[in-house]
Parts: structure tokens; C-alpha cells; sequence
């Protein structure tokens, strides 16, 4: 899906294409196989909670701010959720260009926003502290620092782990005479609720190239990919959201047989993640 | 090692920040026990403790004791880095105290840096408040300080009130004790007993009284939010201190009384406090009776005076449902001499009269009756009458005039101890002269006729005048300041010093500088004995003191002659001098006559007030005489081009630092001020009127034509009582105001300049001007207006608290003058009270208050025979006709029946009133 196009020559698009023909992708990966995933949470002590992300060549940090804020007139008993990608010049040459970048991010925020944006992914009505006067934002900022491939499953992954690393302050509503209510902060900085990342979505894509699909492609199998599907998958096999992208067209059947197939992958991916957070200690690096 | 501290606030605007501060720890933190700051053997002999120990309080011992721990025998005490933290954080006066101590190397208080220290910092863990993160930082330091001790088989004591802290620390196997079981077992000093602040369980139960509770400071917080309750700092008066009122904060507010012991609310004066509104008809009104506080049944007559007015319409009444912030400090007073003197109970009544009496326990009430003593307040209960206390340190005898002045500069917070040697090292030596370099830079002005004219005695001279002919027939007319900016940089610790001063105060046999000595009567002093530095302002002008050019420099002068106004005149007058300086001094008097004339016609007031001059023994240093001052022809020269300086420089500083000048105004009172004096002199067929200050002006002087049944002096009642209604003039920075006027002066712009010896305010002026005429560099603060604001604040402070300061000073002498004597004298009735005629007398300057509700021996009498008329400022009593501005004789005793109570009192003689006058 790289908006950044990147000059393969014919022959070298070949050799990929018949590489992943043979299950046997240039870095010796078999279809089905992601790269090298390395995560750490609570790396910024500054945000509420955190995470960085390594897939690959791809390389992200993920930061959750939480303010206190008024919702939505339409949902008055929920909170909300906003994210913001934000890509560094040096990510890779073409996000140099400003236009050119912000397609970029603009793309990815409403992927998260896509899958986010429903009843399933996160449990709103938590975030709500006085119903239609208060509620939590939860602001999740994402900065890519490399782009090597694949950047829409890795800022998912980082998300969840930085959504699970949250810690909001669990605040007492105090009612005043006049009906005004007023917040206070716990003494204790301890005293903190989290999110609920259950039924939160990573985002898995799966690209078909020549005559098979593949998951996790790197930037140049990317530029040799005709269509792609991108779709959000909870760790129930749940999808919320599916996106198609690149010009190609696709097989009725050849894109159930991808959807079944990123479903799967996806819940492997969630079962894999949620093994490393619950087993490393915070701010320590993992491997999935 | 690198560490983060994180923590989560909400701000004022409701906003929930988490911030983070990098935290580094270290292993090179000096813990004093190597013999510098604290002994190697610390010697405090404790019955408790049976070997030798070094003390370590908690916050709250340091918060609540602190009167101990500044005893001199409470030493080698460990101040831990989180109790500073806490104390910082709890109490912005005992925080300063503590640093006094710590830095005092007698006391041997050391100050560890624990929660930097790599031994001693604790990580915060989940579920545990900050006060027991805090508590456990203090037992973690104690525990290392016990490791460290070992050896040398000493001890690190922990000192704590609180249960809880105290059992974990014994379960830690840590020393620890309460306070009290501490200093009652110190071997050879009993009277730290007294100085031990009552714990709240201790307190008595007085049944006979029960205050409402104060309301929490969260119900408080969002009752003010919501505007159900109103916040203000509680202004006693000084009339009756069971009433009060309350300025709340906002713009347009009106002030809100308070009356009565319930609805004050155990508020003490300049508390900031929560009112709540009464029903409007429950409204009440200043009561006019004047409660006398050395007689305990008033103060129950003035509560059934609030009822009776309650029924007439009032002005907007309320009560204080909370304290937001108190302002207690030490209060200078004296011991109820009723009660044994055995017991260890007693009532303190405090010398300011708008604070409450307050109950202490001591065991040397025989030594501290009849001395003046020091108590603070600790709590006020609420089934107390009186908030409760502790003795602080006793001055001195009463009536001693040591002991007095001491008082009276504690209670008016002026700072009278001697320089920090910090603010002595900024001086130059003493034998300063004045540099080449300085000399090239300044204008060269020694040749002139300068001369200074002063009140006679008067050491620290800060202005100078000349005058000179030119021969194109105009005037050179300089006037020639102190140049006390050149010694006194910004930022410096006598800067620092000078400005927290902010003024010298006068008492009248002592003088407290507000520049150490050496500046103020010596280098900056214009002496006629050698070459000063000053900072002129030279006009050119015609006969007829209308101003041609005016410019200002910094230059060296001589001063010829140093001159009393007696001395002036003398030479004025003394037709056989014609040397220069007379010649000037002739000029500068005809044009001050003409300039005082352009500003009386311009509508500028001339006030009085009663000022007397003591003549004191010199051996005793008691008063033996007293006159009167004189105003001769050369004070109001000197004061004309005084003022004619302050208003040229207002001018300059103003056009070039127009957001930053430092000015003096004078608000123009509300008309309704007036209502007293018109009234008053609408009785002796004087109509004043009062729309501007020319009219003012014009109709004292009207007044001042004879006229029948009208006594000449009343003319000079007058003017002292428009003097009363008038605003005080304040300093103020003129980005962050737009009135300039200074009403009293009748001028549109006027600041303070002539008298930086003795003035912070003209210090800034100087810096000003100098930066404006390129004549000094410039600092950053220099146009820092919230600063400026802010210093200007304190000045307005210190200059009231130096006025109240020689007022009361004034009124000590005049007692201590009275002292055995008994004299008839004549005097002036100015204010008509309810109970009670105020009496001006004014050979002394004294101004006293008759009761009428007493007989001359002081028994109450009652109410009943007197009527009072509030329009026509008049009161009869048994009969007898008094009104304002009436002569009256008085007789002026001093009463020394009470020693407690020494005062004066005056008595009726003329008209003689039955059952009230002295036979």
C-alpha cells in the first residue's frame, strides 16, 4: 500500500513475484510468516501509557494523553477517542514531501478511526464520568520513525500495547450543593483504571501478489502487490472494517479466502501480543 | 542515577496534567555527622533517652512547634529535605522561620538532602498516600542515620505527634517519641513546657459555648464558585472588636459586616475567609458604640446593641461559614492578672485590639505579670470562648521604654534587627571618596550655593537646593538628591533588604533606616563637610516661577551649609547677610510664595494634622516636655520645591517608561466621605462644599474668616477632620492603572523622588530617571510591571505600618509625659459617639475618648440619661448639651491603677455633668 512508490526494475519485481509463488519470500519468510516483531510499553514517562513497535524495518512510538472534556451532544454517556499519525521526515524519503506525507497519515488515522469507531472495539462508557458534563479523551498519537513495510499492522500493534499500558486516574465525582459536581484526583498516582483492550482490533493486511496473497509485506513487495485488503480483527476473530486498496482487482472467492485468512492471522497476532505483554515487565523490550 | 518523579494535578481550570520531573540520585550527600554542622557529642540531657542522640521532628512537629524548636537548647536537629519540602508546601512563615534556624550556625541544625541521596530515597508504592510516602521517608533517613551512629553508639531520635508514624517506627525498631514526652523529660529546661503548642485533644470544654463548624474547604471552594459564599480577608475594627467587615474579591463588590462573636466565627482579624449572606432583614449596621476592651462586661452590651439595630434597615450582613486561609501571627500582649498565679490557665489580651484574648498555659505566670510578653495561637476550638495559645518569649517590663518601642515595632512588623552581614558586605568602606572616573562622569556642580535646610537633628539629609541669577534675568533653580542609587545596585542583598523595608520609620527617640547607617547618615548624607554624589533637577525660570526648561543630572556637589529651618529663616530675615547662599535662599523663598499660590488656586489642599515634639531627658530618655511643631516660612520653601521635583520627574519618567513609571496617586474619596465633616460644620453655620478638591480648598479657607460664635480654632478641627476622610495616596505602577491624579496635590501626575535615603520609592524613581537620561545602565526588572506592581504593594504596606508605627510611638510618649501628673486642659470635642464624645487637645496633640456612660472613677453608669442625635452630631447627657467642635476642659490622668492597663484617661470638667465629671 506504500503511497511512496519506489523504483523496482521489472526483473527484480520477477524474482519477488516468483519468490512468494514458491512460499518463499526474498527474506526467506514462507507466506503466512510476519517479520521479527519487537515491542516495549511505558517508554515515554511523560504520556499515560506507551509503546514502541519494530516490525521489520518499521519502527513506531505510540503515546496515550488522557484529558477530561465535555461528549458528544448525540452520545452523552460516552467518551471519546481521537488519534493522530504523525510521520517523521526521516521515515523515508518521499515523507519529505508534505503533501505527499500527509495523504500518508491521513490514510492510516482512518483505518484506526474505521475500526475504532463502533460499539465493540472499546467500551466508551467507561470513559464517561458525569453523563453528558465529563468524560475522559483518550488521545493516541502515533509517530512513525521508519518506514519499512506493512505500517498499518504495526501502528495496530503498537496501539493495542499502548492502550493496555494506559492508566487513567481513577477520579471521584464530588457533588456540590447546587448541583454542581466537581472531579478529585486519587492522592495515590497508583490509583489508576484501565482500558479494557479485549475486543480492540489489530489491523492485519493482506496483499496479493502475482497468483497468491501474503501478509506482512515489505516495502518492495508492496510495490509488486495489485490489491490489498486491510481489515480489523479482535481476538475473537472478529472483523470490524475491511478496507481494499491498490488499483487490482479481486476474485470474489480470492477475497473471502484472504479475509479467512487475515482473521486467522489476526487472532494468532492478538494471542501472541497479549502472551509478551502479560509476561515482560514494563518498560523492557519483547519479542513476539 | 537517574530517577522520575511522577505526579498527577489538576489545575485551576479543571485540567489533569501529569507531569514528570527528572529526579537524580546521589551517593555524595554530606549527612553533618563529620563535625561541621553537627557536634560530634550532642549534649541535650533527656531522661527518656539514655544515650546520647541527635533529634529528627516530622513535618507536623516542626509546623506546630516551632516555638521549640527555635529554643537555644534545642540543638543538633536534623532537618530532613522532606520536611523542608512539607513545610515549604504548608506554611509559608514557618518555613522562613525554619530557614532562620538552620542557618544560624549556633543551633547546629542540619539540613539532608534525603530524598537525593541514594541511601535514603524510597520508591512510591502503589496505595500509599503521600503523607505515609512522606512518613516513610522521615523513618527510612532515621534508620540510616541510626546505621551511621552506631559506631559511635549515639542515636537519631524521631520526633513525631503522629500515632500511627510513631508505631511503625518502633515496629522498625526506630527511637521514636511525642513531643511532649520528649521536651517534659529534657533535663534543666522547665520553661520549654510553656512554649509546647496544645495539642487539639487538650483543649477545654467551655460549656457556655458552641460555635457553628466551619465548613470544609472543598464545600467551601465550590460554594464560592457557585457565588453562594463570598470570599474576602476579614478587616476587624478597631472600634469593637466583635465586628468586622469583608471586602469580597471582584470587581464592584461591596463590603459585607459582620457583627457578633457567632457569626465571626472564631475568624481572627486579616483572615481570609467564606461569608454567607443573611436574609436582608436580618441586615445590620456599624454599631456607634465604642467598646472598650480592658472591660470585660462591654463587650456583652454591644451584642444587645446589635439587636436593637437589626430593626432599623441595614447594609448588607453576613457570616463567616469557613477559613480559607489564617493569618495568625505572634501577638505582643499581656497576662490577665486574674486567677491565681499558680495556675497554669491563663488569658492573654493581646496590645492590637481587633485580636481576641487568647488562652495560654504557663507555669511562670508570677514572673511574665507585669512584663510584656509574645504568645501565638495554635487552634481555636470550637467549644472554646478564646482561641488557645502558647507563650513565645517575654520583651521586658511593662512601661519600660525599651520594652514599649519593642512592641510597638513588632505589632507594625517593622524590621528592626540589625543589617545581615550579607546586606553590610555590599557597602563601601567608610572612608569612601568619590573615584576620578565617577567625577568625569557626573556633572561638576561643587561651585555653586548649594545649602540644605532640615528639621533640627536631622542626620540623614537627602535634598539640597540652589538658586542663581543668570544675567539674561532668569533663574537657575536646582534641586539636588541624595545619589543613593549609585551605592544601592539592583539584585544585591542591601537592594533585597532596602525594598522588603521599604521605608525608615521615626519614632520619636529612635530612628529604624531603611539603609544601614554608614549610606544613610554619612556617605549618601548631603553633609556641608565634603563632596557628594547627587542627582539634580535644574529649572530655568522667570521671576515668575513659570518654568522654562528643566533637565536632570547626575552630578558632584558641596554642600555650603547645613541648616535648620530656624537657621534659614533667621538668615532670610537678617537684612546685613548678602552672601550667596542667603541670596539663594531669598529667591527660593519668593518663589515658593508664588508657586504655593498657583497650587492653592489649582485646588491643592492643606491638610493638618496635630504633630508635637517631645523634649526628652537625656540621661532617662523619658519625655520631659513637649511643644507643638511651628511651621515656619522654610519648611513650606523646602516643600514647595520638593514637590515641584517629584511632579517634573513624574512627568519625564512617565513619558519615557509609560507602562512602568512608579507614581504616587491619591484617589478622590467618594462624596459620601464627606457626610461627617459637612454635618459637623453645618452645626457652627459653616456650609463646606465638597465637589472638587478647589472647592474643598476654598471652603476651609472661608472657614477660616472670623466669625461670631465661631472659635478661630475650629477652622484647623476642620481640616483635621477632612483629613480622615480622605483616601490614603498609594504608590503604583502606571501600565497597570489609568487614574494618575493625585487629589490632595491637585496634581495630574505626581511620584516620589526627593528622599531615597529614607524611601524605596524613590529608589525605583532614580533608577528610572537615570536609565532615562542614559546616566546608569538598566536591569531587567526595570520594566517589569507585576514586579513593579508587587513592590509598589509592599510599599503602600510598609508606609502605613510606619505611619500606625509613629502615631503609636507618639501616643507611648504622651503616656509615659502624663505619667503622675493630673492636668486641666482645654480641648475640642471633634467626633459625637453614641456612648462617648472623642476630645482633641491641642496643646498635646492628644486626642482621647470621654465616656459617658461612666462615672470618673470608671463604674458603669448605664445609658439611659443620654440622647443621642446622629444628624446634628450631638448628645445629651443628664441633661448637659455637647456638640462636635464645642470647647471643652478635660482633665488628663494617667491611670496607673492597673499596671496591665496603663492609659490615660480624660474627664469632663467643663460643663460639669452630674454623676459623670470628676467632682
Amino acid at each position: 500500500m506504500s503511497l511512496f512508490g519506489n523504483n523496482l526494475s521489472d526483473a527484480e519485481k520477477c524474482f519477488i513475484i516468483h519468490g512468494i509463488q514458491d512460499d518463499f519470500r526474498t527474506d526467506g519468510r514462507s507466506c503466512d510468516n510476519y517479520r521479527t516483531i519487537e515491542l516495549a510499553v511505558n517508554v515515554l514517562t511523560n504520556t499515560h501509557g506507551s509503546s514502541k513497535v519494530r516490525l521489520g524495518n518499521t519502527e513506531l512510538l505510540v503515546g496515550v494523553k488522557v484529558e477530561l472534556g465535555k461528549p458528544e451532544k448525540a452520545t452523552p454517556d460516552e467518551g471519546r477517542i481521537e488519534f493522530h499519525v504523525d510521520c517523521s521526515p526521516n521515515a523515508t524519503p518521499a515523507a519529505q514531501r508534505k503533501a505527499a506525507n500527509k495523504d500518508f497519515v491521513n490514510n492510516i488515522e482512518s483505518m484506526l478511526v474505521r475500526t475504532y469507531a463502533n460499539k465493540i472495539a472499546i467500551d466508551l462508557t467507561s470513559l464517561c464520568i458525569i453523563k453528558g458534563k465529563m468524560c475522559w479523551i483518550v488521545h493516541v498519537d502515533v509517530l512513525i520513525l521508519e518506514c519499512g513495510g506493512n505500517i498499518l499492522d504495526c501502528t495496530s500493534l503498537g496501539v493495542k500495547s499502548a492502550l493496555q499500558d494506559t492508566g487513567i486516574p481513577r477520579v471521584v465525582v464530588k457533588s456540590g450543593d447546587e448541583g454542581e459536581e466537581e472531579v478529585e484526583l486519587p492522592d495515590d498516582p497508583f490509583d489508576v483504571q484501565h482500558i479494557s483492550v479485549n475486543n480492540v482490533p489489530i489491523l492485519v493486511t493482506v496483499s496479493f501478489v502475482g497468483t497468491r496473497h501474503i501478509i506482512d509485506a515489505t516495502v518492495e513487495e508492496e510495490s509488486c502487490c495489485s490489491a490489498s485488503v486491510v481489515m480489523g480483527v479482535t481476538r475473537r476473530g472478529r472483523i470490524l472494517g475491511v478496507r481494499k486498496q491498490c488499483g487490482g482487482s479481486l476474485n470474489p472467492e480470492t477475497l473471502v479466502e484472504m479475509l479467512e485468512f487475515g482473521k486467522k492471522s489476526g487472532r494468532q497476532l492478538h494471542v501472541a501480543l497479549d502472551k509478551m505483554l502479560k509476561s515482560y515487565e514494563k518498560g523492557t523490550t519483547g519479542y513476539l | 542515577m537517574l530517577k522520575s518523579k511522577v505526579l498527577m494535578v489538576k489545575t485551576r481550570s479543571g485540567k489533569i496534567l501529569k507531569i514528570v520531573r527528572e529526579h537524580y540520585l546521589r551517593d555524595d550527600i554530606d549527612n553533618g555527622l563529620n563535625g561541621v554542622d553537627l557536634d560530634d557529642h550532642p549534649m541535650l540531657e533527656n531522661d527518656l533517652i539514655s544515650s546520647e542522640h541527635y533529634i529528627i521532628p516530622d513535618t507536623n512537629v516542626v509546623l506546630k512547634q516551632m516555638d521549640v524548636l527555635e529554643h537555644s537548647c534545642m540543638r543538633n536537629v536534623i532537618i530532613l529535605q522532606t520536611v523542608m519540602r512539607e513545610t515549604k508546601h504548608r506554611s509559608a512563615p514557618i518555613y522562613k522561620r525554619l530557614r532562620t534556624i538552620t542557618q544560624n550556625k549556633d543551633k547546629k541544625f542540619h539540613v539532608f538532602t534525603n530524598e537525593h541521596s541514594i541511601d535514603t530515597w524510597c520508591e512510591r508504592r502503589p496505595k500509599e498516600s503521600s503523607n505515609d510516602y512522606n512518613d516513610r521517608f522521615i523513618r527510612v533517613a532515621t534508620q540510616f542515620y541510626n546505621e551511621c551512629l552506631s559506631e559511635r553508639n549515639q542515636k537519631a531520635v524521631l520526633l513525631t505527634n503522629d500515632k500511627a508514624n510513631c508505631d511503625l517506627a518502633k515496629k522498625e525498631g526506630l527511637l521514636a517519641v511525642t513531643v511532649e514526652d520528649y521536651v517534659r523529660n529534657i533535663v534543666g529546661f522547665p520553661e520549654l513546657l510553656d512554649k509546647l503548642a496544645k495539642a487539639d485533644e487538650a483543649m477545654e470544654v467551655d460549656k457556655s459555648i458552641s460555635y457553628p463548624e466551619h465548613l470544609k474547604l472543598s464545600q467551601l471552594q465550590t460554594g464560592i464558585k457557585s457565588g453562594r459564599f463570598k470570599q474576602g480577608k476579614l478587616n476587624i475594627s478597631r472600634q469593637n472588636y466583635l465586628e468586622g467587615k469583608v471586602l469580597p474579591q471582584g470587581e464592584g463588590s461591596k463590603e459585607i459586616l459582620i457583627q457578633g462573636r457567632m457569626h465571626l466565627n472564631r475568624a481572627v482579624n486579616e483572615d481570609i475567609v467564606a461569608v454567607e449572606m443573611l436574609p436582608e432583614n436580618q441586615w445590620s449596621l456599624p454599631s456607634d458604640v465604642i467598646l472598650d476592651v480592658s472591660v470585660q462586661p462591654g463587650a456583652e452590651i454591644s451584642e444587645s446593641h446589635a439587636e436593637d439595630l437589626k430593626k432599623k434597615h441595614g447594609i448588607p450582613t453576613g457570616k463567616v461559614v469557613g477559613i480559607i486561609k489564617r493569618s495568625w501571627r505572634s501577638y505582643c500582649g499581656i497576662l490577665e492578672s486574674f486567677g491565681s498565679p499558680d495556675m497554669t490557665r491563663h488569658l492573654f489580651t493581646p496590645a492590637e485590639r481587633r485580636i481576641p484574648r487568647i488562652r495560654i498555659e504557663t507555669r511562670q505566670a508570677k514572673l511574665l505579670i507585669g512584663q510584656r510578653i509574645v504568645v501565638a495561637i495554635d487552634s481555636w476550638p470550637r467549644f472554646s470562648k478564646y482561641p488557645q495559645g502558647h507563650f513565645v518569649k517575654a520583651l521586658g517590663e511593662i512601661g519600660d521604654k525599651d520594652t514599649e518601642n519593642k512592641v510597638l515595632l513588632l505589632e507594625h512588623d517593622v524590621a528592626h534587627e540589625p543589617f545581615s552581614q550579607a546586606v553590610l558586605n555590599c557597602l563601601p568602606s567608610a572612608n569612601w571618596s568619590i573615584p576620578d572616573e565617577e567625577l568625569r562622569k557626573r556633572e561638576d556642580l561643587r561651585g555653586l550655593p548649594i545649602c540644605s535646610v532640615d528639621p533640627p537633628g536631622c542626620t540623614d539629609i537627602d535634598d539640597c537646593l540652589h538658586l542663581r541669577e543668570w544675567t539674561d534675568g532668569n533663574l537657575e533653580v536646582g534641586v539636588h538628591i541624595a545619589d543613593v542609587t549609585h551605592f544601592i545596585r539592583p539584585g544585591t542583598a542591601l537592594d533585597i533588604e532596602a525594598r522588603s523595608r521599604g521605608t525608615t520609620v521615626y519614632l520619636c527617640d529612635k530612628r529604624i533606616d531603611m539603609v544601614p547607617e554608614l549610606l544613610s547618615s554619612n556617605l549618601c548624607s548631603l553633609r556641608d563637610d565634603g563632596d557628594r554624589l547627587a542627582f539634580s533637577c535644574i529649572w530655568v525660570m522667570n521671576h515668575n516661577a513659570e518654568i522654562i526648561s528643566t533637565r536632570f543630572c547626575k552630578s558632584v556637589i558641596r554642600s555650603k551649609a547645613s541648616m535648620t529651618y530656624a537657621q534659614a529663616q533667621m538668615l532670610i530675615d537678617d537684612a546685613t547677610q548678602n552672601d550667596d547662599v542667603t541670596i539663594g535662599l531669598r529667591g527660593l523663598n519668593k518663589l515658593a510664595k508664588i508657586l504655593k499660590a498657583r497650587r492653592t488656586l489649582n485646588g491643592a489642599l492643606s491638610l493638618s494634622s496635630p504633630e508635637v515634639r517631645f523634649h526628652v531627658d537625656s540621661e532617662t530618655h523619658d519625655p520631659i516636655d513637649l511643644e507643638t511643631k511651628k511651621l515656619r516660612d522654610t519648611n513650606s520653601m523646602v516643600e514647595e520645591f520638593m514637590l515641584l521635583a517629584n511632579c517634573s520627574v513624574a512627568e519625564k519618567i512617565q513619558k519615557e517608561f509609560s507602562d512602568c513609571a512608579v507614581l504616587r496617586r491619591h484617589p478622590e474619596p467618594p462624596k459620601s466621605n464627606f457626610d461627617v465633616l459637612v454635618n459637623a460644620a453645618r452645626t457652627r453655620g459653616l456650609e463646606l462644599s465638597i465637589n472638587t478638591s478647589r472647592e474643598l480648598a476654598l471652603s476651609l479657607d472661608e472657614a477660616e474668616k472670623p466669625a461670631e460664635n465661631v472659635h478661630p480654632y475650629i477652622s484647623v478641627l476642620l481640616r483635621i477632620l477632612a483629613t480622615r476622610c480622605m483616601y490614603q495616596a498609594v504608590y503604583f505602577c502606571s501600565g497597570l492603572e489609568s487614574d494618575f491624579r493625585h487629589y490632595g496635590l491637585a496634581a495630574p501626575i505626581y511620584t516620589h523622588f526627593t528622599s531615597p535615603i529614607r524611601r524605596y520609592s524613590d529608589i525605583m524613581v532614580h533608577r528610572l530617571l537615570a536609565a532615562s537620561i542614559g546616566a546608569d545602565s538598566t536591569f531587567s526588572d526595570l520594566l517589569n510591571k507585576q514586579e513593579i506592581q508587587q513592590i509598589c504593594n509592599n510599599l503602600n504596606f510598609r508606609h502605613r505600618m510606619a505611619q500606625y508605627a509613629q502615631r503609636a510611638s507618639v501616643a507611648l510618649h504622651t503616656q509615659m509625659f502624663f505619667r503622675g501628673k493630673m492636668v486641666d486642659e482645654q480641648g475640642f470635642i471633634i467626633v459625637v459617639r453614641k456612648n462617648a464624645v472623642q476630645v482633641l487637645i491641642p496643646k498635646y496633640g492628644l486626642e482621647g475618648t470621654v465616656f459617658l456612660d461612666r462615672d470618673h472613677q470608671g463604674n458603669a453608669v448605664g445609658t439611659s440619661n443620654l440622647e443621642y442625635n446622629e444628624d446634628a452630631c450631638e448628645i445629651v447627657a443628664n441633661g448637659v448639651l455637647l456638640k462636635v467642635f464645642d470647647e471643652v476642659t478635660v482633665q488628663i490622668s494617667h491611670d496607673a491603677s492597673n499596671i496591665q492597663h496603663q492609659r490615660i484617661n480624660l474627664h469632663l470638667m467643663k460643663p460639669k455633668i452630674e454623676g459623670i465629671s470628676a467632682p
